[in-house]
């Protein structure tokens, strides 16, 4: 059975038409199934694991980034695909970058039913689907190799696993979230680069699998809705989650 | 030097990119191809591509399969294929490559070998012995 996920934020009024149309075109598409709610008192969590239990067919997460973050976790390993309709323009790169830019259209890939084997990050417990970021000034890189990173201007440290529109990067170096490997991305803040079109003035990339990030006075952001404080020690899920992908993705 | 065509190349994509302000310390081994504009101290090996950049400076030896060298390199440098070093470089150390081309201006100061030739003359010097 498809199991529908929808975030605690879609419980406001606004959302109730939206929902509807949502609700009338996955009708119209044969793809009906289970509408669970979360709340304050019931957690995405617990009705992700109570319905894999029960046999779900597709876990579809309809919100944003943070819908995603509290579900990929479960499904790890999980031949149970993730389904993912955006919600918002804000905070749903995820979706963006596995080619679903809007509602419409995420009904239409989960009808296609096209899958993926992604990577995922994982920073101590926490999974990450599209990046872990954090502030660079304090903080300590250790790519538990031979070497070690100092960035000498301020600025933020990514490390990716999918391509995010925000992070512009060079046009050879593409990001693939089923490489095995994970991409730390270092940019500088430039007072120059304000201003500039091209965001790329200073950037450092490497390709890692394992890194150790450490910063007493800043916490390290995934997929830009979960704060974990470090040091976090990264790694790369090599093809760990089953996903329904749209054609326009980004690799 | 990332023409795939001329140089034999299989890839014009880039793995690392050691940007203007960061500093590299150790021994970095890679795999793909890089770009350096920042700092290396240590030593830099890769198995594709170099370029370091104009304002690069990398105190350390280096290993490529072929390399354009814009920037500032105190140590020694071995490349398979071929190596560029541009009018803005400045190479204190010894250099070993199979091609080489220093563009005027360049700064150079080491030894240049071409290991095709040390062979050569191996083996007219064995030649004369006997």
């Amino acid at each position: 059975m498809n199991i529908f996920i929808y975030d605690s934020f879609l419980n406001q009024k606004k959302y109730d038409r939206l929902l509807a149309r949502i609700e009338t075109r996955i009708t119209d598409l044969g793809l009906n199934g289970k509408i669970s709610r979360s709340s304050l008192m019931r957690n995405i969590g617990e009705t992700v694991k109570n319905e894999l239990k029960r046999g779900a067919k597709t876990i579809i997460a309809v919100g944003n980034n943070k819908t995603i973050s509290q579900i990929i976790g479960l499904l790890v390993g999980s031949s149970v695909p993730l389904a993912i309709i955006p919600i918002g323009e804000e905070n749903n790169d995820i979706a963006r970058g596995l080619g679903i830019e809007s509602v419409d259209q995420a009904c239409d890939i989960l009808s296609a039913r096209l899958l993926a084997r992604l990577d995922l990050g994982l920073a101590n417990q926490n999974y990450f689907l599209s990046d872990a970021t954090i502030e660079n000034q304090g903080t300590v890189v250790d790519m538990s190799d031979n070497y070690t990173i100092e960035a000498t201007k301020t600025g933020l440290i990514h490390v990716l696993n999918l391509a995010n529109a925000k992070i512009k990067l060079p046009p050879k170096v593409k990001i693939l979230p089923d490489d095995g490997v994970l991409e730390l991305v270092i940019s500088a803040q430039s007072k120059k680069n304000l201003f500039s079109k091209s965001a790329r003035g200073d950037q450092s990339i490497f390709k890692i699998k394992k890194v150790i990030i450490n910063n007493p006075k800043a916490q390290l952001i995934l997929d830009g809705s979960i704060s974990m404080p470090t040091p976090a020690t990264i790694t790369v899920v090599k093809q760990g989650l089953n996903v329904i992908v749209g054609k326009s993705r980004n690799f | 030097m990332f023409n795939k065509q001329a140089q034999g190349g299989t890839s014009s994509e880039f793995e690392t990119v050691i940007g203007p302000s960061v500093k590299v310390k150790g021994d970095f081994n890679a795999q793909g191809n890089i770009i350096v504009e920042g700092m290396v101290e240590g030593s830099l090996k890769t198995a594709g591509s170099l370029e370091v950049g104009e304002k690069a400076k990398v105190t350390a030896n280096v290993e490529a399969r072929e390399a354009k060298i814009g920037g500032e390199i105190r140590g020694n440098i071995k490349i398979k294929g071929f190596l560029e070093i541009t009018a803005a470089a400045k190479i204190f150390g010894d250099i070993e490559a199979a091609f080489i081309s220093i563009e005027r201006g360049a700064t150079f100061n080491g030894k240049c070998a071409m290991p095709t030739g040390v062979e050569d003359i191996k083996k007219i010097n064995k030649d004369k012995a006997n």
